[in-house]
């Protein structure tokens, strides 16, 4: 019997051995250089676009925030020179953006992206191309690489199981071992001493390989931001840069400080269990909080953080989804390593009994992680994998299929453990178990195997996500006008509703002109409303620059430039465009029925997993009557005043708004663009006799916020002492009235 | 006020920071719940439930 026990101790070891060798070929083999999560979502130019002359500036929308620091953007030409070079603006930190000279030639121009991303420190790079004139041949950009970095999934194989078996450890401790075998003759943690020191040791060697796969986790992340080696990470501080200067770093600080909590309260267990043996137990079941805590740091770094579709939803699922594998196989893998101690002086009925006792209940707790981690799983593969192509043509696709195969053999294992392990089967499923070598063996089985899929998930982690299918984005809106000798150029990125940048390129006789005072407004004259005067500043080569938000919706709207020159004389230029949706940067998306029906499907298991405990509280409570009808009218009450509360605030501010810019009854049609201002003067000098003095001063000095219309029935009525215009004027003549006066201001 | 976005990816702006703050406070505040409800609460729970989670005289045995 002992040789036997003996024997599969040894057969087990070299399962998991073996097991272990093939997870570690798998992730090597998998691995290759560069990896990231985010993507570009727009650029302008496009990629190979071929412009008539080149662009003021070079723009990159990315699907997520960057690390300034660390991100940059390089413009060579054909020969190989730099042209221009650029950044991360303060104001947009999703933007890699470069400032062009303005006489670019003719010829092809390459744009290097170096893109850190901010959520896990990812870093690309990435070439596009645009060419001025017309296309060259034989130049092209390369795209991101979508394969993961070797070095971090080695960390991240290492970090994340060493976190979930923590927190699987000391779960199991609270919530099934000292329910099933617990006993206060053992006065240190509830167990007999041989139990609580195998138990620690699983705890000291996942606390030393979390900690091992942290540290190595920002060693390599300040290898890829600085693009050095280990010997200048060290000696030049570079990972206390990265510690303390990126979000990477912040996640890392979070999680070592949780670590070190955990760890410091394992260690007062250690200290304390001789002196003050009661308090070993309230320290391990505390631990477990904090290893939730420290494995939620994971998922804020995680793919989800990323999504385009609910990211902060994401994050949380991707968390319970950590939480229930860390619970299941975490908690397996501390079992499977328990069990041959805590059953070693048993055998026969009284093991049997033992071993039902525990098992049973983690069969319950598992049964619902899996349900927990089916779900979660399913909703966080709806958010990257669209089409059945994306899980066969792409990297992510495939680290995906693998967790789904290891993961799929995990479920008929862990189902095989369900059915067999209930008392009324037990004696009927041990006969067949031991000629494996016994249920030790078959559950050891089953925690390789979750190590396995743990260590896909790691994989998974680190592979870059396929990019979405983008519709063909609509060009940025721009358009040139000679106004007063003076060419003026307007061009707005992206163009879309939403916050554009204005780049007016001015030239005077072929040359930039930069001795100008510019200023921009767009306005919407469909519901005549207009935004502020931005005042452009000047980058040099003619090209003035602002910023704003005022295309807040896709239609028409006109874009005004004054351009004053230094005797004080102004050029203005209209533009009128129609803005459209498609211009626009891609800041989320809709969900789609299986985006919904895997919410729903996480939204039930969390109710499952709640039903015991709701269960025992209903128990607890007083139903009688009145208690009853109290409840469910507080209840009723309470919904109906929230219900009703954001109804009336709606309304409020439909009625606020609706106050403050209601719907004009008449539009101005007329661009308010030079000629039209050379008219309106006009017909103010020669139609609106009177109007001069204090009342024109105080109508100027209201026009920021004086609609049109009002404009319009003041040159039709008159306004205070500022007589009608000429009865005989047309509309078309008043609207160059309108447009003159407001020009004023 | 300008909060700095820290230690979340900037979807809901310094509300990240918020839910992120306030989950971690919920959790640590959890953690002092266990600690304490851990310290008097005797082993077996059907000890000290009326109505126990699992009152199965199977899903309990006494290790020695």
């Amino acid at each position: 019997m002992k040789r036997r026990f003996i024997r599969t101790k040894k057969t087990a070891s070299a399962w998991t051995e073996r097991l272990g060798l093939l997870a570690a070929l798998l992730l090597v083999l998998a691995a290759a250089p560069a990896a990231a999560h985010g993507y570009i979502v727009r650029s302008i130019p496009e990629n190979r676009a071929v412009l008539e002359r080149a662009p003021a500036r070079l723009q990159y929308w990315f699907s997520e925030g960057l690390e300034p620091e660390f991100s940059s953007i390089t413009v060579r030409d054909q020969a190989g020179n730099t042209v221009a070079d650029g950044g991360v603006p303060d104001d947009n930190r999703a933007l890699l953006a470069a400032r062009l000279p303005t006489d670019l030639p003719d010829g092809a121009y390459v744009a290097e992206l170096r893109v850190a991303f901010a959520s896990d420190g990812h870093v690309i790079t990435e070439t596009r191309v645009f060419f001025v004139g017309q296309e060259v041949g034989g130049v092209s950009g390369a795209a991101a690489s979508d394969q993961a970095d070797a070095l971090e999934v080695i960390w991240r194989a290492l970090a994340l199981p060493a976190g979930l078996l923590l927190l699987g450890t000391f779960a199991l401790y609270g919530s099934v071992l000292l329910p099933a075998w617990g006993s206060s003759a053992y006065r240190a943690g509830g167990l007999p001493p041989r139990l609580m020191r195998r138990l620690s040791a699983v705890i000291a060697a996942g606390l030393a390989a979390a900690l091992a796969g942290n540290i190595l986790a920002i060693l390599q992340q300040a290898m890829v931001l600085f693009n050095a080696d280990i010997g200048q990470v060290f000696a030049q501080n570079l990972w206390s840069i990265v510690r303390v200067g990126t979000r990477f770093g912040d996640l890392w600080n979070a999680r070592m400080l949780l670590l070190a909590l955990a760890a410091a309260l394992y260690a007062a267990s250690l200290y304390f269990r001789q002196e003050r043996p009661e308090l070993v137990r309230p320290l391990w079941t505390a631990n477990a909080w904090a290893l939730a805590l420290a494995v939620g740091t994971f998922s804020a770094g995680s793919h989800a953080a990323g999504s385009l579709l609910w990211p902060w939803a994401g994050v949380f699922v991707d968390w319970i989804h950590a939480l229930a594998v860390g619970l299941w196989a975490g908690g397996l893998g501390a079992l499977a390593l328990a069990l041959p101690v805590a059953l070693s002086p048993y055998s026969g009925d009284t093991r049997r009994a033992a071993l039902l006792a525990v098992l049973n209940r983690f069969s319950r707790l598992a049964v619902v992680c899996v349900a927990l981690v089916i779900t979660t799983g399913l909703y966080s593969s709806l958010n990257w994998i669209e089409s059945p192509a994306d899980l066969t043509g792409t990297t992510f696709g495939g680290a995906l299929a693998l967790k789904l195969i290891l993961a799929g053999g995990l479920l008929a294992v862990g189902l095989a453990h369900h059915v067999a392990l209930r008392p009324e089967r037990y004696r009927r499923w041990q006969a067949v178990a031991r000629r494996v070598g016994g249920f030790i063996t078959t559950l050891r089985l089953e925690a390789a195997l979750a190590l396995l899929v743990v260590a896909a998930a790691g994989l998974l982690t680190a592979t870059p996500v396929p990019t979405p299918d983008f519709a063909p984005s609509a060009p940025p809106p721009s358009a040139s006008q000679t106004v007063d000798g003076l060419d003026i150029s307007l061009t707005i990125t992206p163009g879309g509703p939403g916050v554009n940048t204005y780049d007016v390129l001015v030239r005077q006789g072929g040359k930039p002109a930069d001795d100008l005072a510019v200023r921009v407004q767009m306005a919407d004259p469909a519901l005549d409303r207009r935004g502020v005067w931005d005042t452009a500043e000047n980058a040099g080569d003619g090209l003035y620059v602002a910023a704003g938000d005022e295309i807040n919706r896709a239609g028409d709207w006109w874009a005004l430039v004054d351009v004053t020159r230094t005797d004080g004389t102004t050029a203005r230029a209209a533009y009128a465009w129609a803005i459209s949706e498609a211009a626009a940067v891609l800041q989320s998306r809709a969900p789609n029925a299986f985006n919904l029906l895997a919410l729903a499907g996480i939204l039930a298991a969390l109710l499952w997993a709640a039903y015991p405990s709701a269960r025992r509280l209903y128990a607890r409570l007083d139903l009688n009557p009145a208690t009853v009808t109290i409840a469910a009218g507080a209840a009723a009450a309470a919904v109906l005043f929230i219900a009703i509360g954001v109804i009336v605030i709606q309304n409020t501010q439909a009625q606020y708004e609706a106050t403050l810019y209601p719907p004009p009854t008449i539009i101005n049609p007329t661009l308010p663009d030079a000629d039209s201002l050379a008219r309106g003067r006009a017909l103010v000098e020669s139609a609106c006799a009177g109007w001069t003095g204090r009342d024109l001063e105080t109508l100027v000095e209201r026009l920021p916020r004086t609609r049109d219309e009002e404009l319009f029935f003041a040159v039709r009525d008159g306004w205070r002492g500022l007589p009608p215009c000429d009865a005989g004027l047309s509309d078309t003549q008043r609207w160059d009235v309108v447009n003159a006066v407001r020009a004023l201001g | 006020m300008h909060l700095p976005v820290i230690l979340a990816h900037g979807a809901l702006g310094v509300w990240d920071e918020v839910i992120f703050l306030s989950v971690a406070a919920i959790f640590l505040i959890m953690m002092g719940i266990s600690w304490i409800r851990s310290r008097s609460a005797p082993f077996d729970e059907t000890e000290n439930h009326e109505t126990p989670l699992y009152p199965n005289e199977k899903d309990r045995f006494r290790l020695d």
